[in-house]
C-alpha cells in the first residue's frame, strides 16, 4: 500500500519540480530592465522588428517586440490592466483609445512633446489627433491611419450615364438605381449591414452632430440622423443593394464586363485586394472621394495610435521610440514594409502617396476624415444601431419609431457609468 | 496500516485533479460570482477601489433585457431539437461503422470525425456557400427538382434550424468515437447467447446494445446538453445572432454584452444565470439516471 | 454476428460513403484551398481543385514566424497534457470505484467547472497566476488546462462499467490500489484512453488562449498563436490561414490514425454492474 502513496506523491512532486523549473528559467531571463517592451498587433507586428532594429542602432536602446493577434489583443490588454503590468509601448486601435484612456491605462504624453518635436500634434492628420486627445491632453501619437472612399467601375458607371463617380447623395442613389436595373442579381452598391461606422458617417454628412460634446445626449432621433438612415435603408429596400451578404468577395462581385456590384465603400486595404485578386479589370476601376451629403462628405477615420503604457517602467525611452517612429522618413519606411498608410501630414506629400492615382484620392479624403465619437460606449451604441438599422432595412420597421427607441437606449447607455 | 491506506486511497486518487481544479477553476468561479454583484468594468479593473457593490442589480437588469429573454427562448429551441438529434445520430453512426471491421470502415471513422478538426473559418466559408440564398448549392439543388428556394439564414426559424444542422454536423464526430469505444466493452458472449435464443437483430439492439451503452449515453447526453446550453460558435461565426437576434444564444448574448463591452459585472451575472440553468438540468439528469437504476434493480 | 452478409455490408458501406462525403468535404476544401491563390478562394461556386496550383502560401507561412520555437512550446504543452490525462484517469478511478465521504458532492463540483463560460474566469485565473508569480512562465501556461471535468467524467463513466469483482479479487490477492489502477483499470480502459488521447492531443496541439495571455514574450508562443498573427486589422489573408490550418491538421490526422485502432481493442472482461 505504501507504494501507491509514494507513487502518487512522487508524481505530483515531479510535476511540481518540472513546472517550477520551467518557471525559474523564464523569470530570470525576462527581467532586463533596460529593454524597451513594445506590443504591436497582427500585421504591423511582423515588420515592427525591422523598425526596432534601426532604433537600437541609432540610440543603443534594446527593443523587444511582442506580436499580439488582433482577435485576442483586447483580452491580453485587459489582463495587463488587471495586473498593473504590461509593456512600455502599446499599439492601440483608434477605437480602443477611449476605453483604455478612461481606465487610466495610458500615460499623458503632453509632458514629452516639448522634448520630442516629432510628437507635436500639429504634425498629424487632424482626424487622427482627435483619437488621442482627451480633456486637452494627449494620450497617444497617431501612427497609421485609414479612411473610407468610394470604389467604382468606370466602364459600368459610364454605361448608365456617369462619366465620373457620383458627386452627391442624389447622384449616388440614382446611379445605384440605374445599375440595379441592369437585370436580376445585379446591384448598384453594397451597403454592409455589419459595418458599424457606415450609418454614423452618412449621418455626419447630413449635418448630424451624433452626440453632444459632453457625450451625454445622443442626437439619433433628430432629422439629420433619421434622414440618413432612411436614405441608406432605401438602397436595401428597393433592391439597389443586396439584402443579404452575397458571400462573395471582390474577385467575383467587382469583375467581368457586367459586374454584380460595381460600387462599394471601403478602406485603402481594398486597393491592394482589388489589384491582387480582381483580375482583368485594369484601367476599368477607380476610387473617388465620397459623394457629398447635404452638408459635407466627411469620411470615417481609423487606424492605430502608439501609446505609452501607464504601468511601464521606461517611459522616457518609450517616448523616444515613438518620436523615432513619427519622423517622415520612418513613417514612409513603415508604409513600404507594411502597406499601412501614415498618420503624419508631411508624409502624405511624398510622391509615393501624392502621385499615386488611388492613394492620392485617399489622401484628399483623409484630410477631413473624422473618427467615430471618442467615447468608450461607442461599441455598444454601434451594436445597437446595427440592430435597429436591420429592423428598418430588412424588417421594414418605421424609421421614426426605431430611431426614437435607439435614441432612448443610447441615452441610458451614455448616462450610465 | 493497510486499512488506513485503503481508506485514504480514494482521496489520494482524486486529490491532484481536485487541487488543480480548485486553484484554476473553482476559486476563479467563486471570484466571478462575487464580481456578478458589482459594477466592475475596465475602470474597476484598473483601480479596484472604484468597484461598487450593486447587490442583485445586474441580475434584475439581465431579466429585463428583451434580448436576453429572446436569447433564452432561442437557446431552449436549440437544446430541445439539437440534443436528441446529436445523441441519436452519433449513436446511429457508431452502430453503422461498427458494422464492419475492415480498413474501409476504419477510414470512415476519420471521415466522420473530420468536422471536429476542420478550421472553423473553412467550415464557415463552405457552409456559407451551401446556405447562400442566391448562389448556394442547397437552393440550386432545390431548383433542379422544381422547389422554391429556402431562406436558409434569413428567416428567423429556418436560420435556427440551419445552425442546428451545422452544429449537429460538427458534434457527431466526438460522440461517435465515444460510442464506438463503449461498444467494445460489450462482451461478445451476450450476443452469442441471444443468437442461440433466437433473438433477431432488432431485439439484440434494444435489449443488449442500448442498455449496455447506458454509461456512455449518460455521458454523451450530459455533456451535449451542457455544450448546447452554451451554444456559441455557430451563430457567432455564421449569423452574429441575426436576423434580428433570432439566432442569438445566451452565450452569444453574454459574450457580446459582457466581454466585448468590458461590462464584467453584467457578463458574470448573465453567466451565473446560465450556470444555474445548466446545474438544474444536469441535476435532473442525474436524478433520472438514479431512478432508472433503481427500477432496473 | 456471422449472419452479416456481404450484401448488408455493401448497403451500409454505400450509406456511409454518401454521408461521409458531406462530412469530409470542408476538410478537403480547406486542404486544397491552401494551394490556391487568394482570389480563387471566394469564387462561387467554390472550386475544389486549385486552378493555379501554388506553394506560395506555405512558403509565406514558414518564413513569417519563428516556427521551431513555437513547435517546441506546442510539443511541451502536448506532453504535459498527456500527463494531465492520467491525473484525470486517476481522479475518475477514485470517483468510480470507491465510496467516500462527500463523493457525490465533490464530483458535482468537478462537473460544475464545465458549466460556466471560460471568459468569466479568465481574469480571475490570470490574477491568481500573477500572485503566484507564474505569469510569463511555462508553468503558468500549462497548469490551468492540465485537468478537466470532461476527461474525468468520461473516464469515470467507463471505469464504472468495470466489474467490481475483478478489483475485489485483486485486492484479496494483496495487490495495492496503485497496482490495481495501473495494471487492471488502465488496460481495460484502452479504448477510452485512445479516445481521450486523441482529444488531449488536439487540445494541447491547438492551445491558444493561455499561451497568449500568459506570455510576455514571443518565446512562449505556440503554433496556433503564431498562425493567428497572420491576420490584419481589416484584411485577413484567408489562403494563408487555410495553409496554416492544413499544416496544423496533418499531425492530428496521423495521431487519429495511430490511436483509433486501440478504440477497438478493449479487454472484454467487463460485465453488468
Amino acid at each position: 500500500m505504501k507504494k501507491s502513496v509514494l507513487l502518487s506523491l512522487v508524481s505530483v512532486a515531479v510535476l511540481g519540480i518540472l513546472l517550477s523549473g520551467c518557471g525559474k528559467k523564464a523569470s530570470s531571463s525576462g527581467s532586463e530592465s533596460k529593454t524597451l517592451n513594445v506590443w504591436a498587433m497582427g500585421d504591423e507586428a511582423k515588420v515592427m522588428p525591422t523598425m526596432a532594429k534601426a532604433f537600437t542602432k541609432e540610440t543603443g536602446i534594446k527593443v523587444k517586440v511582442q506580436a499580439l493577434p488582433w482577435s485576442n489583443a483586447h483580452d491580453k490588454l485587459l489582463t495587463a490592466v488587471a495586473s498593473k503590468g504590461g509593456p512600455d509601448v502599446v499599439q492601440l486601435g483608434t477605437t480602443w483609445m477611449p476605453e483604455f484612456q478612461k481606465a487610466g491605462a495610458l500615460e499623458d504624453m503632453s509632458a514629452y512633446t516639448d522634448k520630442y518635436n516629432n510628437l507635436k500634434s500639429e504634425n498629424f492628420l487632424p482626424g487622427a489627433v482627435r483619437t488621442t486627445k482627451y480633456d486637452g491632453k494627449f494620450y497617444g501619437t497617431p501612427w497609421v491611419s485609414e479612411t473610407r472612399v468610394l470604389f467604382y467601375r468606370t466602364d459600368t458607371l459610364k454605361s448608365v450615364g456617369y462619366d465620373q463617380a457620383p458627386q452627391t447623395w442624389n447622384e449616388l442613389k440614382d446611379a445605384a438605381k440605374k445599375l440595379s436595373a441592369r437585370g436580376k442579381d445585379k446591384y448598384g452598391i453594397t451597403i454592409d449591414m455589419k459595418e458599424q461606422s457606415l450609418g454614423f458617417m452618412f449621418a455626419r454628412q447630413n449635418g448630424s452632430k451624433l452626440i453632444t460634446n459632453d457625450f451625454k445626449d445622443p442626437q439619433f432621433n433628430k432629422a439629420p440622423f433619421t434622414e440618413a438612415v432612411s436614405y441608406l435603408s432605401e438602397f436595401i429596400q428597393k433592391g439597389y443593394a443586396p439584402k443579404a451578404d452575397l458571400g462573395m468577395d471582390v474577385s467575383q462581385t467587382f469583375t467581368g464586363d457586367d459586374p454584380i456590384v460595381p460600387m462599394f465603400i471601403s478602406g485603402p486595404w481594398m486597393i491592394t485586394a482589388v489589384k491582387d485578386t480582381a483580375k482583368g479589370i485594369d484601367g476599368k476601376w477607380a476610387v473617388a472621394e465620397l459623394p457629398k451629403g447635404s452638408k459635407n462628405n466627411i469620411s470615417s477615420l481609423g487606424g492605430s495610435d502608439l501609446t505609452i503604457w501607464k504601468y511601464g517602467k521606461n517611459k522616457n525611452n518609450a517616448a523616444k521610440f515613438i518620436d523615432f517612429m513619427s519622423t517622415k522618413k520612418n513613417q514612409l519606411k513603415f508604409m513600404k514594409l507594411s502597406n499601412d498608410l501614415p498618420a503624419l501630414k508631411s508624409a502624405w506629400k511624398d510622391d509615393s502617396l501624392a502621385k499615386d492615382p488611388y492613394l492620392s484620392v485617399v489622401g484628399k479624403q483623409i484630410k477631413t476624415a473624422m473618427p467615430m465619437p471618442e467615447t468608450p460606449k461607442f461599441e455598444e451604441l454601434a451594436q445597437s444601431y446595427l440592430k435597429h438599422f436591420e429592423s428598418i432595412a430588412v424588417g421594414n420597421a418605421d424609421v421614426k419609431t426605431e430611431m426614437n427607441t435607439f435614441n432612448d437606449e443610447a441615452k441610458t447607455t451614455l448616462q450610465s457609468n | 496500516m493497510t486499512k488506513f491506506f485503503n481508506k485514504r486511497a480514494p482521496y489520494l486518487f482524486v486529490s491532484p485533479a481536485i487541487l488543480l481544479l480548485l486553484m484554476f477553476s473553482i476559486i476563479p468561479i467563486l471570484i466571478a460570482f462575487v464580481i456578478s454583484f458589482t459594477d466592475m468594468s475596465l475602470n474597476g479593473l484598473a483601480d479596484f477601489s472604484l468597484i461598487k457593490f450593486v447587490g442583485v442589480a445586474n441580475y434584475v437588469k439581465v431579466f429585463q433585457d428583451p434580448i436576453f429573454v429572446k436569447a433564452l427562448g432561442n437557446t431552449v429551441f436549440y437544446v430541445i431539437i439539437g440534443v436528441p438529434l446529436v445523441i441519436v445520430c452519433s449513436l446511429g453512426l457508431a452502430l453503422l461503422i461498427n458494422f464492419g471491421q475492415n480498413k474501409v470502415f476504419s477510414f470512415f471513422r476519420l471521415v466522420f470525425y473530420s468536422p471536429s478538426i476542420t478550421n472553423v473559418v473553412a467550415v464557415a466559408v463552405v457552409w456559407a456557400y451551401l446556405y447562400n440564398p442566391q448562389f448556394g448549392l442547397f437552393n440550386y439543388l432545390l431548383k433542379l427538382i422544381g422547389l422554391q428556394p429556402v431562406p436558409w439564414l434569413q428567416d428567423p426559424i429556418v436560420a435556427k434550424i440551419s445552425l442546428i444542422l451545422l452544429a449537429l454536423w460538427r458534434a457527431i464526430g466526438v460522440n461517435m468515437i465515444i460510442f464506438l469505444a463503449a461498444l467494445q466493452g460489450i462482451p461478445k458472449a451476450y450476443y452469442e447467447a441471444a443468437e442461440l435464443d433466437g433473438a433477431n437483430a432488432r431485439q439484440r439492439l434494444f435489449h443488449i446494445t442500448i442498455p449496455m451503452l447506458k454509461f456512455a449515453t449518460f455521458f454523451v447526453s450530459v455533456t451535449t446538453l451542457i455544450g448546447w446550453i452554451q451554444f456559441f460558435e455557430e451563430p457567432f461565426v455564421m449569423t452574429q445572432g441575426g436576423p434580428l437576434d433570432s439566432t442569438t444564444s445566451l452565450a452569444l448574448f453574454i459574450y457580446r454584452n459582457g466581454f466585448q463591452l468590458s461590462k464584467f459585472g453584467y457578463a458574470a451575472a448573465g453567466s451565473f444565470v446560465l450556470f444555474v440553468i445548466i446545474i438544474l438540468v444536469t441535476l435532473l439528469q442525474f436524478r433520472i439516471q438514479r431512478k432508472q437504476e433503481e427500477t432496473e434493480l | 454476428m456471422k449472419e452479416k452478409t456481404v450484401g448488408q455490408k455493401w448497403i451500409v458501406g454505400v450509406i456511409l460513403a454518401i454521408l461521409g462525403l458531406i462530412f469530409i468535404l470542408p476538410l478537403v476544401w480547406m486542404i486544397l484551398s491552401s494551394f490556391k491563390t487568394e482570389s480563387e478562394l471566394f469564387t462561387i461556386p467554390p472550386t475544389v481543385f486549385p486552378k493555379h496550383f501554388t506553394w506560395d502560401n506555405f512558403n509565406k507561412l514558414f518564413t513569417s514566424f519563428n516556427f521551431a520555437q513555437y513547435l517546441k512550446n506546442t510539443l511541451i504543452i502536448v506532453l504535459f497534457s498527456f500527463f494531465g490525462m492520467f491525473l484525470n484517469a486517476m481522479a475518475a478511478y477514485g470517483f468510480a470505484k470507491f465510496k467516500f465521504k462527500g463523493k457525490n458532492f465533490l464530483f458535482f463540483i468537478v462537473l460544475a467547472t464545465m458549466m460556466i463560460p471560460g471568459q468569466v474566469t479568465m481574469i480571475p485565473v490570470y490574477l491568481i497566476m500573477n500572485s503566484l508569480g507564474l505569469t510569463n512562465t511555462m508553468a503558468g501556461i500549462i497548469l490551468p488546462g492540465l485537468v478537466g471535468a470532461f476527461g474525468i467524467f468520461l473516464f469515470r463513466q467507463f471505469i464504472s462499467t468495470i466489474s467490481t469483482e475483478i478489483l475485489e479479487a485483486a485486492r484479496l490477492d494483496g495487490a495495492s490500489e496503485w497496482f490495481i489502477f495501473w495494471h487492471i483499470v488502465i488496460p481495460i480502459c484502452k479504448p477510452i484512453l485512445a479516445v481521450q488521447g486523441i482529444l488531449t492531443f488536439i487540445a494541447g496541439w491547438n492551445s491558444f488562449l493561455w499561451p497568449l495571455i500568459m506570455a510576455n514574450d514571443d518565446k512562449y508562443y505556440t503554433l496556433s498563436v503564431g498562425l493567428s498573427l497572420l491576420k490584419g486589422q481589416y484584411a485577413s489573408n484567408y489562403a494563408l490561414q487555410m495553409a496554416g490550418s492544413t499544416f496544423m491538421v496533418v499531425p492530428i490526422i496521423i495521431i487519429f490514425m495511430m490511436f483509433q485502432k486501440y478504440i477497438l481493442q478493449g479487454f472484454n472482461v467487463s460485465g453488468m454492474k
